[in-house]
Protein backbone atom coordinates (compact mmCIF):
# COMPACT_ATOMS: atom_id res chain seq x y z
CA UNK A 1 0.00 0.00 0.00
CA UNK A 2 1.38 3.33 -1.04
CA UNK A 3 2.13 6.22 1.57
CA UNK A 4 0.92 9.70 1.40
CA UNK A 5 4.53 10.77 1.50
CA UNK A 6 5.47 8.91 -1.74
CA UNK A 7 5.96 5.04 -2.58
CA UNK A 8 6.97 2.39 0.20
CA UNK A 9 6.36 0.16 2.45
CA UNK A 10 4.66 2.22 5.62
CA UNK A 11 5.71 1.29 8.87
CA UNK A 12 3.88 -1.07 11.08
CA UNK A 13 2.12 1.01 13.21
CA UNK A 14 0.89 3.27 10.43
CA UNK A 15 -0.31 0.44 8.32
CA UNK A 16 -2.29 -1.36 11.63
CA UNK A 17 -3.78 2.24 12.77
CA UNK A 18 -4.10 4.16 9.89
CA UNK A 19 -4.41 2.37 6.87
CA UNK A 20 -5.87 -0.89 7.69
CA UNK A 21 -8.93 1.07 9.53
CA UNK A 22 -9.09 3.66 6.79
CA UNK A 23 -9.71 1.12 4.24
CA UNK A 24 -12.27 -0.65 6.18
CA UNK A 25 -13.75 2.72 6.81
CA UNK A 26 -13.97 2.86 3.26
CA UNK A 27 -14.95 -0.17 2.16
CA UNK A 28 -17.55 -0.29 4.53
CA UNK A 29 -18.61 3.71 3.21
CA UNK A 30 -19.14 2.60 -0.40
CA UNK A 31 -20.70 -0.81 0.31
CA UNK A 32 -23.29 1.03 2.17
CA UNK A 33 -24.21 3.61 -0.37
CA UNK A 34 -24.51 1.03 -2.81
CA UNK A 35 -26.84 -1.32 -0.77
CA UNK A 36 -28.93 1.75 -0.31
CA UNK A 37 -28.87 2.68 -3.49
CA UNK A 38 -29.80 -0.34 -4.72
CA UNK A 39 -32.64 -1.01 -2.55
CA UNK A 40 -34.04 2.59 -3.29
CA UNK A 41 -34.25 1.96 -7.13
CA UNK A 42 -36.04 -1.17 -6.45
CA UNK A 43 -38.63 0.19 -3.85
CA UNK A 44 -38.87 3.32 -5.71
CA UNK A 45 -39.14 1.24 -9.15
CA UNK A 46 -36.72 4.24 -10.50
CA UNK A 47 -33.06 3.37 -11.80
CA UNK A 48 -32.49 7.14 -11.61
CA UNK A 49 -32.85 7.00 -7.57
CA UNK A 50 -30.10 7.50 -5.63
CA UNK A 51 -29.77 7.01 -1.75
CA UNK A 52 -29.47 10.99 -1.17
CA UNK A 53 -33.44 11.62 -2.35
CA UNK A 54 -34.24 10.07 1.20
CA UNK A 55 -33.04 13.23 3.34
CA UNK A 56 -30.91 11.40 5.40
CA UNK A 57 -27.78 12.51 3.68
CA UNK A 58 -28.86 16.04 4.01
CA UNK A 59 -29.91 15.78 7.82
CA UNK A 60 -27.29 13.69 8.73
CA UNK A 61 -24.60 16.76 6.59
CA UNK A 62 -26.55 18.99 8.36
CA UNK A 63 -25.93 17.99 11.51
CA UNK A 64 -22.12 17.59 11.28
CA UNK A 65 -22.03 20.90 9.57
CA UNK A 66 -23.59 22.80 12.62
CA UNK A 67 -20.86 20.65 15.28
CA UNK A 68 -18.12 21.57 12.90
CA UNK A 69 -19.30 25.14 13.33
CA UNK A 70 -20.10 25.71 17.00
CA UNK A 71 -18.65 22.92 18.63
CA UNK A 72 -15.43 21.54 16.94
CA UNK A 73 -13.86 20.94 19.52
CA UNK A 74 -15.34 18.29 21.05
CA UNK A 75 -14.07 14.76 20.20
CA UNK A 76 -16.02 13.09 17.23
CA UNK A 77 -17.95 16.64 17.19
CA UNK A 78 -18.97 15.82 13.09
CA UNK A 79 -19.60 11.64 13.47
CA UNK A 80 -21.91 12.57 16.52
CA UNK A 81 -23.80 15.20 14.72
CA UNK A 82 -24.12 12.91 11.52
CA UNK A 83 -25.71 10.34 13.59
CA UNK A 84 -28.23 12.75 15.21
CA UNK A 85 -28.75 14.33 12.50
CA UNK A 86 -29.23 11.12 10.42
CA UNK A 87 -31.80 9.68 12.65
CA UNK A 88 -33.49 12.70 13.12
CA UNK A 89 -34.21 13.59 9.37
CA UNK A 90 -35.23 9.59 9.45
CA UNK A 91 -37.77 10.23 12.25
CA UNK A 92 -39.24 12.65 10.36
CA UNK A 93 -39.74 11.38 6.70
CA UNK A 94 -41.05 8.24 8.22
CA UNK A 95 -42.93 9.90 10.46
CA UNK A 96 -44.33 12.46 7.62
CA UNK A 97 -44.84 9.76 5.45
CA UNK A 98 -46.08 7.32 7.20
CA UNK A 99 -49.41 7.13 6.11
CA UNK A 100 -48.28 6.47 2.95
CA UNK A 101 -46.24 4.14 3.07
CA UNK A 102 -48.52 1.55 4.35
CA UNK A 103 -51.23 2.29 1.55
CA UNK A 104 -50.92 2.99 -1.63
CA UNK A 105 -51.42 -0.41 -3.89
CA UNK A 106 -51.90 1.05 -7.33
CA UNK A 107 -51.55 -1.36 -10.71
CA UNK A 108 -48.92 1.21 -12.45
CA UNK A 109 -47.35 3.18 -9.97
CA UNK A 110 -46.21 3.03 -6.61
CA UNK A 111 -47.85 5.93 -4.85
CA UNK A 112 -46.60 5.16 -0.73
CA UNK A 113 -42.94 5.36 -2.43
CA UNK A 114 -43.49 8.22 -4.70
CA UNK A 115 -44.50 10.28 -0.98
CA UNK A 116 -41.43 8.72 0.83
CA UNK A 117 -38.94 10.29 -1.83
CA UNK A 118 -40.92 13.43 -2.18
CA UNK A 119 -41.02 13.84 1.72
CA UNK A 120 -37.72 12.62 1.63
CA UNK A 121 -36.10 15.20 -1.16
CA UNK A 122 -38.28 18.28 0.82
CA UNK A 123 -36.78 17.51 4.37
CA UNK A 124 -33.09 17.12 2.75
CA UNK A 125 -34.05 20.50 0.87
CA UNK A 126 -34.78 22.17 3.96
CA UNK A 127 -31.25 20.66 6.11
CA UNK A 128 -29.74 21.68 2.94
CA UNK A 129 -31.14 25.08 3.65
CA UNK A 130 -29.78 24.71 6.67
CA UNK A 131 -26.36 23.67 5.63
CA UNK A 132 -25.98 26.68 3.83
CA UNK A 133 -26.75 29.29 6.27
CA UNK A 134 -24.14 27.47 8.54
CA UNK A 135 -21.75 27.92 5.50
CA UNK A 136 -22.60 31.53 5.28
CA UNK A 137 -22.22 32.28 8.99
CA UNK A 138 -19.03 29.90 9.59
CA UNK A 139 -15.73 31.61 9.97
CA UNK A 140 -12.67 31.10 7.63
CA UNK A 141 -10.72 28.20 9.45
CA UNK A 142 -14.37 26.43 9.96
CA UNK A 143 -15.56 26.68 6.57
CA UNK A 144 -12.37 24.60 5.22
CA UNK A 145 -13.40 21.83 7.23
CA UNK A 146 -16.68 22.11 6.61
CA UNK A 147 -16.14 22.01 2.45
CA UNK A 148 -13.90 19.05 2.79
CA UNK A 149 -16.39 17.25 5.19
CA UNK A 150 -19.32 17.71 2.74
CA UNK A 151 -17.51 16.97 -0.45
CA UNK A 152 -17.19 13.22 1.38
CA UNK A 153 -13.66 12.60 2.97
CA UNK A 154 -11.95 9.37 4.77
CA UNK A 155 -9.62 11.34 5.92
CA UNK A 156 -9.54 10.71 10.12
CA UNK A 157 -12.19 8.04 9.22
CA UNK A 158 -10.65 5.59 11.96
CA UNK A 159 -13.74 4.50 13.36
CA UNK A 160 -14.90 1.72 10.78
CA UNK A 161 -16.83 -0.40 12.43
CA UNK A 162 -20.41 1.62 12.81
CA UNK A 163 -20.80 1.22 9.09
CA UNK A 164 -19.87 -2.43 8.98
CA UNK A 165 -22.65 -2.96 11.89
CA UNK A 166 -25.07 -0.99 10.12
CA UNK A 167 -24.77 -2.73 6.48
CA UNK A 168 -24.70 -5.90 8.64
CA UNK A 169 -27.98 -5.33 9.81
CA UNK A 170 -29.42 -4.05 6.41
CA UNK A 171 -28.18 -7.16 4.75
CA UNK A 172 -30.43 -9.38 7.57
CA UNK A 173 -33.04 -7.40 7.13
CA UNK A 174 -33.53 -6.85 2.95
CA UNK A 175 -31.70 -10.14 1.81
CA UNK A 176 -33.51 -12.95 2.71
CA UNK A 177 -36.92 -11.76 0.86
CA UNK A 178 -34.70 -9.98 -1.68
CA UNK A 179 -36.52 -11.66 -4.21
CA UNK A 180 -39.93 -10.15 -3.70
CA UNK A 181 -38.07 -6.83 -4.08
CA UNK A 182 -38.02 -7.92 -7.70
CA UNK A 183 -41.82 -8.11 -7.95
CA UNK A 184 -42.70 -5.01 -6.18
CA UNK A 185 -40.02 -3.21 -8.81
CA UNK A 186 -42.06 -5.18 -11.05
CA UNK A 187 -45.02 -3.58 -9.76
CA UNK A 188 -46.21 -3.18 -6.37
CA UNK A 189 -49.81 -3.95 -6.54
CA UNK A 190 -49.16 -7.55 -8.75
CA UNK A 191 -46.62 -8.18 -6.27
CA UNK A 192 -49.55 -8.32 -3.69
CA UNK A 193 -51.63 -10.22 -5.43
CA UNK A 194 -49.05 -13.09 -5.32
CA UNK A 195 -49.23 -12.61 -1.67
CA UNK A 196 -45.75 -10.47 -0.91
CA UNK A 197 -46.59 -8.40 2.35
CA UNK A 198 -45.67 -4.89 -0.07
CA UNK A 199 -46.18 -2.00 2.56
CA UNK A 200 -43.84 -4.33 5.23
CA UNK A 201 -40.91 -4.93 2.72
CA UNK A 202 -40.88 -1.45 1.70
CA UNK A 203 -40.98 -0.21 4.87
CA UNK A 204 -38.39 -2.48 5.91
CA UNK A 205 -36.32 -1.36 2.59
CA UNK A 206 -36.33 1.93 3.36
CA UNK A 207 -35.64 1.83 6.42
CA UNK A 208 -32.60 -0.15 6.06
CA UNK A 209 -31.28 2.54 3.51
CA UNK A 210 -31.78 5.08 5.93
CA UNK A 211 -29.77 3.08 8.06
CA UNK A 212 -27.06 2.53 6.14
CA UNK A 213 -26.58 6.44 4.73
CA UNK A 214 -27.03 7.85 7.73
CA UNK A 215 -24.17 5.71 8.90
CA UNK A 216 -22.11 6.36 5.50
CA UNK A 217 -22.20 10.63 5.96
CA UNK A 218 -21.26 9.47 9.31
CA UNK A 219 -18.22 7.96 8.59
CA UNK A 220 -17.49 9.81 5.75
CA UNK A 221 -19.29 12.69 5.24
CA UNK A 222 -21.44 13.12 2.20
CA UNK A 223 -20.31 11.14 -1.06
CA UNK A 224 -22.41 11.03 -4.22
CA UNK A 225 -22.19 8.75 -7.19
CA UNK A 226 -21.80 5.23 -5.36
CA UNK A 227 -25.32 4.50 -4.99
CA UNK A 228 -26.97 5.57 -7.74
CA UNK A 229 -24.37 3.88 -10.14
CA UNK A 230 -22.83 0.73 -8.36
CA UNK A 231 -26.01 -1.05 -8.46
CA UNK A 232 -26.32 -0.08 -12.44
CA UNK A 233 -23.03 -1.42 -13.12
CA UNK A 234 -23.88 -4.62 -11.26
CA UNK A 235 -26.62 -4.99 -13.55
CA UNK A 236 -24.75 -4.79 -16.49
CA UNK A 237 -22.59 -7.83 -15.39
CA UNK A 238 -25.52 -9.76 -16.13
CA UNK A 239 -26.53 -9.77 -12.03
CA UNK A 240 -29.87 -8.38 -12.11
CA UNK A 241 -31.78 -10.55 -9.44
CA UNK A 242 -32.08 -8.65 -5.94
CA UNK A 243 -30.20 -11.39 -3.94
CA UNK A 244 -27.34 -11.07 -6.10
CA UNK A 245 -27.44 -7.54 -7.32
CA UNK A 246 -27.89 -6.09 -3.40
CA UNK A 247 -24.85 -8.10 -2.09
CA UNK A 248 -22.68 -7.44 -5.45
CA UNK A 249 -23.62 -4.00 -4.87
CA UNK A 250 -22.26 -3.55 -1.57
CA UNK A 251 -18.92 -5.93 -2.92
CA UNK A 252 -18.62 -3.63 -5.97
CA UNK A 253 -19.16 -0.26 -3.61
CA UNK A 254 -16.68 -1.58 -1.35
CA UNK A 255 -13.87 -2.22 -3.81
CA UNK A 256 -14.59 1.09 -5.94
CA UNK A 257 -14.62 3.82 -2.67
CA UNK A 258 -11.26 1.81 -1.37
CA UNK A 259 -9.77 2.62 -4.94
CA UNK A 260 -11.20 5.76 -5.08
CA UNK A 261 -9.40 6.81 -1.69
CA UNK A 262 -6.22 5.11 -2.67
CA UNK A 263 -6.01 7.55 -5.57
CA UNK A 264 -7.05 10.46 -3.26
CA UNK A 265 -4.42 10.40 -0.75
CA UNK A 266 -1.45 9.58 -3.21
CA UNK A 267 -2.57 11.31 -6.53
CA UNK A 268 -1.02 14.72 -5.54
CA UNK A 269 0.32 13.44 -2.34
CA UNK A 270 1.39 15.14 -0.16
CA UNK A 271 -1.84 16.71 -0.80
CA UNK A 272 -5.00 14.41 0.25
CA UNK A 273 -7.74 14.80 -1.92
CA UNK A 274 -11.56 14.61 -0.77
CA UNK A 275 -12.71 11.25 -1.79
CA UNK A 276 -16.15 12.17 -3.27
CA UNK A 277 -14.11 13.94 -6.03
CA UNK A 278 -12.49 10.76 -6.84
CA UNK A 279 -15.33 8.45 -7.13
CA UNK A 280 -17.62 11.31 -9.28
CA UNK A 281 -14.50 12.74 -11.50
CA UNK A 282 -13.45 8.73 -12.01
CA UNK A 283 -16.80 7.02 -11.68
CA UNK A 284 -19.19 8.89 -14.01
CA UNK A 285 -16.76 8.08 -17.09
CA UNK A 286 -16.15 4.70 -16.03
CA UNK A 287 -20.35 4.23 -15.85
CA UNK A 288 -20.49 5.76 -19.28
CA UNK A 289 -17.67 3.64 -20.86
CA UNK A 290 -19.89 0.48 -19.94
CA UNK A 291 -22.97 2.04 -21.14
CA UNK A 292 -22.15 2.71 -24.35
CA UNK A 293 -19.97 -0.12 -24.95
CA UNK A 294 -23.42 -1.84 -24.10
CA UNK A 295 -25.36 0.21 -26.71
CA UNK A 296 -23.33 0.66 -29.55
CA UNK B 1 -56.77 -25.68 -12.19
CA UNK B 2 -58.96 -28.55 -10.78
CA UNK B 3 -59.77 -26.41 -7.56
CA UNK B 4 -63.32 -25.29 -8.03
CA UNK B 5 -64.01 -21.37 -7.02
CA UNK B 6 -67.17 -19.55 -7.25
CA UNK B 7 -67.52 -15.86 -6.43
CA UNK B 8 -70.76 -14.18 -4.89
CA UNK B 9 -71.24 -10.44 -5.73
CA UNK B 10 -73.74 -9.15 -2.99
CA UNK B 11 -75.12 -5.31 -3.22
CA UNK B 12 -71.47 -4.10 -4.19
CA UNK B 13 -71.28 -0.51 -4.62
CA UNK B 14 -68.29 0.90 -6.25
CA UNK B 15 -67.12 4.58 -6.74
CA UNK B 16 -64.63 6.17 -8.94
CA UNK B 17 -61.06 5.32 -6.99
CA UNK B 18 -62.80 3.71 -4.19
CA UNK B 19 -63.16 6.84 -2.86
CA UNK B 20 -66.56 8.03 -0.96
CA UNK B 21 -66.73 10.99 -3.01
CA UNK B 22 -65.78 9.36 -6.30
CA UNK B 23 -68.59 9.36 -8.92
CA UNK B 24 -70.78 6.31 -8.62
CA UNK B 25 -69.52 3.61 -11.09
CA UNK B 26 -71.90 0.91 -9.95
CA UNK B 27 -75.02 1.23 -7.64
CA UNK B 28 -75.79 -2.22 -6.69
CA UNK B 29 -74.53 -5.74 -8.44
CA UNK B 30 -75.48 -8.89 -7.38
CA UNK B 31 -74.12 -11.73 -9.60
CA UNK B 32 -72.32 -15.30 -8.98
CA UNK B 33 -69.93 -16.17 -10.84
CA UNK B 34 -68.75 -20.40 -11.29
CA UNK B 35 -66.20 -22.38 -11.91
CA UNK B 36 -66.19 -23.38 -16.08
CA UNK B 37 -67.70 -19.43 -17.04
CA UNK B 38 -65.94 -17.17 -18.84
CA UNK B 39 -67.26 -13.68 -18.21
CA UNK B 40 -66.94 -10.44 -20.44
CA UNK B 41 -66.70 -7.09 -18.40
CA UNK B 42 -68.25 -4.77 -20.90
CA UNK B 43 -68.53 -0.97 -20.66
CA UNK B 44 -67.22 2.44 -21.71
CA UNK B 45 -64.23 4.45 -20.74
CA UNK B 46 -64.14 5.00 -16.95
CA UNK B 47 -66.92 3.12 -16.75
CA UNK B 48 -65.37 0.65 -13.43
CA UNK B 49 -63.72 -2.35 -15.78
CA UNK B 50 -60.58 -2.01 -13.72
CA UNK B 51 -61.71 -0.90 -10.55
CA UNK B 52 -64.06 -4.13 -10.07
CA UNK B 53 -61.41 -6.37 -11.59
CA UNK B 54 -59.55 -4.86 -8.92
CA UNK B 55 -62.28 -5.44 -6.40
CA UNK B 56 -62.52 -8.79 -6.70
CA UNK B 57 -58.62 -8.91 -6.91
CA UNK B 58 -59.14 -7.89 -3.23
CA UNK B 59 -56.42 -4.89 -4.18
CA UNK B 60 -59.39 -2.20 -3.59
CA UNK B 61 -62.67 -2.80 -1.09
CA UNK B 62 -66.16 -2.01 -2.71
CA UNK B 63 -67.70 1.53 -1.26
CA UNK B 64 -70.96 -0.97 -0.06
CA UNK B 65 -71.70 -4.71 -0.07
CA UNK B 66 -69.53 -8.15 -0.18
CA UNK B 67 -67.49 -9.71 -2.50
CA UNK B 68 -67.23 -13.37 -1.34
CA UNK B 69 -65.14 -16.19 -2.24
CA UNK B 70 -65.83 -19.40 -1.97
CA UNK B 71 -67.77 -18.61 0.55
CA UNK B 72 -65.44 -16.00 2.79
CA UNK B 73 -65.14 -12.30 2.55
CA UNK B 74 -62.46 -11.51 0.38
CA UNK B 75 -61.34 -8.63 2.86
CA UNK B 76 -60.77 -12.14 5.53
CA UNK B 77 -58.19 -13.69 2.93
CA UNK B 78 -54.68 -14.17 3.64
CA UNK B 79 -53.12 -12.66 0.29
CA UNK B 80 -50.91 -15.57 -0.12
CA UNK B 81 -54.07 -17.78 0.01
CA UNK B 82 -55.88 -15.56 -2.09
CA UNK B 83 -52.41 -16.35 -4.25
CA UNK B 84 -53.78 -19.93 -4.66
CA UNK B 85 -57.39 -18.80 -5.87
CA UNK B 86 -56.97 -15.75 -8.09
CA UNK B 87 -54.52 -14.50 -10.75
CA UNK B 88 -55.16 -10.42 -11.83
CA UNK B 89 -53.08 -9.42 -14.83
CA UNK B 90 -53.25 -5.62 -14.91
CA UNK B 91 -54.18 -3.04 -18.10
CA UNK B 92 -50.69 -1.65 -18.06
CA UNK B 93 -47.29 -2.82 -17.23
CA UNK B 94 -43.92 -0.67 -16.22
CA UNK B 95 -40.79 -2.79 -16.53
CA UNK B 96 -38.37 -0.37 -15.05
CA UNK B 97 -35.29 -3.21 -14.78
CA UNK B 98 -34.09 -5.63 -17.19
CA UNK B 99 -35.25 -9.34 -16.41
CA UNK B 100 -35.98 -12.00 -19.17
CA UNK B 101 -39.25 -13.01 -20.37
CA UNK B 102 -39.46 -16.55 -18.80
CA UNK B 103 -37.98 -14.73 -15.48
CA UNK B 104 -40.88 -12.85 -15.47
CA UNK B 105 -43.65 -15.45 -16.04
CA UNK B 106 -41.56 -17.27 -13.05
CA UNK B 107 -42.21 -14.69 -10.74
CA UNK B 108 -45.86 -16.26 -9.63
CA UNK B 109 -45.14 -19.38 -9.42
CA UNK B 110 -41.86 -18.74 -7.02
CA UNK B 111 -44.08 -16.83 -5.17
CA UNK B 112 -46.57 -19.35 -4.51
CA UNK B 113 -44.11 -21.83 -3.57
CA UNK B 114 -40.19 -20.41 -3.25
CA UNK B 115 -39.28 -24.06 -2.43
CA UNK B 116 -40.24 -25.00 -5.92
CA UNK B 117 -37.74 -26.86 -8.31
CA UNK B 118 -35.62 -23.96 -10.20
CA UNK B 119 -35.56 -26.59 -13.42
CA UNK B 120 -39.07 -27.05 -13.31
CA UNK B 121 -40.06 -23.56 -12.75
CA UNK B 122 -37.96 -22.49 -15.37
CA UNK B 123 -40.18 -25.32 -17.70
CA UNK B 124 -43.45 -24.32 -16.69
CA UNK B 125 -42.81 -21.05 -17.31
CA UNK B 126 -41.28 -21.71 -20.43
CA UNK B 127 -44.53 -23.58 -22.18
CA UNK B 128 -46.88 -21.25 -20.84
CA UNK B 129 -45.01 -18.63 -23.02
CA UNK B 130 -44.88 -20.95 -26.06
CA UNK B 131 -48.15 -21.72 -25.27
CA UNK B 132 -49.27 -17.63 -25.89
CA UNK B 133 -46.87 -17.95 -28.89
CA UNK B 134 -43.85 -15.93 -27.27
CA UNK B 135 -42.13 -19.52 -26.82
CA UNK B 136 -38.83 -17.81 -28.93
CA UNK B 137 -38.82 -14.80 -26.94
CA UNK B 138 -38.02 -17.06 -23.37
CA UNK B 139 -34.76 -15.37 -22.92
CA UNK B 140 -35.83 -11.29 -24.40
CA UNK B 141 -35.44 -8.69 -21.86
CA UNK B 142 -39.27 -7.69 -21.35
CA UNK B 143 -38.55 -4.42 -21.85
CA UNK B 144 -37.68 -5.12 -25.46
CA UNK B 145 -40.69 -6.73 -26.32
CA UNK B 146 -43.36 -5.06 -28.97
CA UNK B 147 -46.66 -4.27 -26.68
CA UNK B 148 -48.64 -7.40 -28.07
CA UNK B 149 -45.75 -9.54 -27.34
CA UNK B 150 -45.72 -7.81 -23.45
CA UNK B 151 -49.18 -8.43 -23.28
CA UNK B 152 -48.55 -12.29 -24.05
CA UNK B 153 -45.98 -12.50 -21.88
CA UNK B 154 -48.09 -10.68 -18.92
CA UNK B 155 -50.96 -13.69 -20.08
CA UNK B 156 -48.59 -16.41 -19.61
CA UNK B 157 -47.41 -15.12 -16.19
CA UNK B 158 -51.02 -14.92 -15.33
CA UNK B 159 -51.54 -18.75 -16.26
CA UNK B 160 -48.58 -19.55 -15.14
CA UNK B 161 -49.71 -18.62 -11.24
CA UNK B 162 -52.03 -21.52 -11.71
CA UNK B 163 -54.93 -20.01 -9.74
CA UNK B 164 -58.09 -21.54 -11.06
CA UNK B 165 -60.03 -17.57 -11.15
CA UNK B 166 -58.11 -15.33 -13.92
CA UNK B 167 -58.65 -11.66 -13.85
CA UNK B 168 -57.83 -10.43 -16.68
CA UNK B 169 -57.83 -6.49 -17.26
CA UNK B 170 -58.02 -5.99 -21.39
CA UNK B 171 -56.06 -8.80 -22.06
CA UNK B 172 -56.80 -8.53 -26.03
CA UNK B 173 -55.05 -5.07 -26.00
CA UNK B 174 -52.61 -5.08 -28.30
CA UNK B 175 -52.86 -8.64 -30.11
CA UNK B 176 -53.23 -8.86 -33.67
CA UNK B 177 -56.17 -10.90 -35.08
CA UNK B 178 -54.34 -14.37 -35.03
CA UNK B 179 -53.32 -13.42 -31.01
CA UNK B 180 -56.91 -12.65 -30.21
CA UNK B 181 -57.95 -15.51 -31.71
CA UNK B 182 -55.15 -17.55 -29.98
CA UNK B 183 -56.12 -15.83 -26.28
CA UNK B 184 -59.67 -17.28 -27.09
CA UNK B 185 -58.84 -20.67 -27.29
CA UNK B 186 -56.12 -20.63 -24.24
CA UNK B 187 -59.05 -19.25 -22.20
CA UNK B 188 -61.79 -21.38 -23.61
CA UNK B 189 -59.18 -24.54 -22.45
CA UNK B 190 -58.88 -22.89 -19.83
CA UNK B 191 -62.62 -22.87 -18.50
CA UNK B 192 -63.07 -26.26 -19.97
CA UNK B 193 -60.66 -27.68 -17.55
CA UNK B 194 -63.11 -25.92 -14.41
CA UNK B 195 -61.27 -22.69 -14.57
CA UNK B 196 -63.03 -19.24 -14.53
CA UNK B 197 -62.09 -16.34 -16.37
CA UNK B 198 -63.73 -12.83 -15.92
CA UNK B 199 -62.27 -10.40 -18.44
CA UNK B 200 -62.24 -6.46 -19.73
CA UNK B 201 -63.09 -6.32 -23.42
CA UNK B 202 -63.86 -4.11 -25.92
CA UNK B 203 -64.52 -5.60 -29.00
CA UNK B 204 -68.07 -6.80 -28.70
CA UNK B 205 -67.47 -8.90 -31.47
CA UNK B 206 -64.65 -10.89 -29.71
CA UNK B 207 -66.80 -10.66 -26.25
CA UNK B 208 -69.31 -12.64 -27.91
CA UNK B 209 -67.14 -15.58 -28.97
CA UNK B 210 -65.47 -15.32 -25.93
CA UNK B 211 -68.04 -15.33 -23.59
CA UNK B 212 -70.25 -17.96 -21.74
CA UNK B 213 -71.44 -14.86 -19.51
CA UNK B 214 -71.13 -11.27 -19.75
CA UNK B 215 -71.75 -8.41 -17.42
CA UNK B 216 -72.03 -4.79 -18.56
CA UNK B 217 -71.75 -1.69 -17.21
CA UNK B 218 -73.08 1.66 -18.09
CA UNK B 219 -70.87 3.93 -15.62
CA UNK B 220 -73.60 6.18 -14.75
CA UNK B 221 -74.30 3.08 -11.67
CA UNK B 222 -75.95 0.76 -14.10
CA UNK B 223 -75.11 -2.90 -14.73
CA UNK B 224 -76.69 -5.82 -16.26
CA UNK B 225 -75.42 -9.51 -15.78
CA UNK B 226 -76.28 -12.38 -17.13
CA UNK B 227 -75.49 -15.19 -19.86
CA UNK B 228 -74.17 -13.16 -23.24
CA UNK B 229 -77.57 -14.00 -24.44
CA UNK B 230 -79.27 -12.30 -22.45
CA UNK B 231 -76.97 -9.13 -21.24
CA UNK B 232 -75.23 -8.58 -24.96
CA UNK B 233 -77.99 -7.11 -27.41
CA UNK B 234 -78.26 -4.12 -29.67
CA UNK B 235 -80.65 -2.27 -26.96
CA UNK B 236 -78.45 -2.85 -23.92
CA UNK B 237 -74.71 -2.42 -25.71
CA UNK B 238 -76.59 1.28 -27.52
CA UNK B 239 -78.02 2.29 -23.71
CA UNK B 240 -74.21 1.54 -22.35
CA UNK B 241 -72.06 2.95 -24.42
CA UNK B 242 -74.54 6.33 -25.69
CA UNK B 243 -74.27 5.34 -29.04
CA UNK B 244 -76.64 3.37 -31.59
CA UNK B 245 -75.64 -0.42 -31.94
CA UNK B 246 -77.13 -2.59 -34.62
CA UNK B 247 -76.66 -6.08 -34.48
CA UNK B 248 -76.96 -9.34 -36.97
CA UNK B 249 -77.94 -12.85 -36.51
CA UNK B 250 -76.06 -15.37 -38.23
CA UNK B 251 -76.31 -19.30 -37.25
CA UNK B 252 -76.93 -18.65 -33.43
CA UNK B 253 -73.89 -15.92 -33.18
CA UNK B 254 -74.61 -12.52 -32.59
CA UNK B 255 -72.40 -9.50 -34.89
CA UNK B 256 -72.66 -5.71 -33.54
CA UNK B 257 -71.60 -2.88 -35.15
CA UNK B 258 -72.43 1.31 -34.37
CA UNK B 259 -74.34 2.59 -36.78
CA UNK B 260 -72.18 5.87 -38.21
CA UNK B 261 -75.15 7.35 -40.80
CA UNK B 262 -77.84 7.43 -36.94
CA UNK B 263 -75.02 8.70 -34.30
CA UNK B 264 -74.46 12.16 -33.54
Amino acid sequence: MAGSAGWGWPSHEIFWLIRVPRVLAAFGTGAALALAGALIQLVSRNPLADPHVLGVTSGASLGAVLMLAFAAGLPLAPEIGAVCGALGSMTLVFGLAWGGMNRGLSPSAAPGTVLVLLVGVMVGTVCGAGVSFTLSVANDSQLRNIVFWLLGDLNGASLWWPIWAAAGIALLLVWPRARELDWIARGDAWAWTLGVPVARRRRTAIFAACLVTGAAVATAGSIGFVGLVAPHIVRLTGLRHARLLIPFSAVFGGVFLVLADTAARTLIAPVQLPVGVISAAVGAPLFLALLLRRHA
Amino acid sequence: MSARISLQLENLQLRAGGLPEGRMLIESLNVSIQSGERWVLLGPNGAGKSTLLMVLAGLVQPNAGEARLNGHRLADWAPADLARQRAWCPQFWFDPFPVSAWETVASAQLALSPQADAAQVETTARRWLSEFGVGHLADNDVRLLSGGERQRVALATACAQDAPLLLLDEPSAHLDWSHQALLQARLKRWSSSGGTVLAAVHDLNLAWTLASHALLLDGRGGALAGTREEVLGAGTLSHAYGVPVSQREEDGRRWFRIDLEHSA
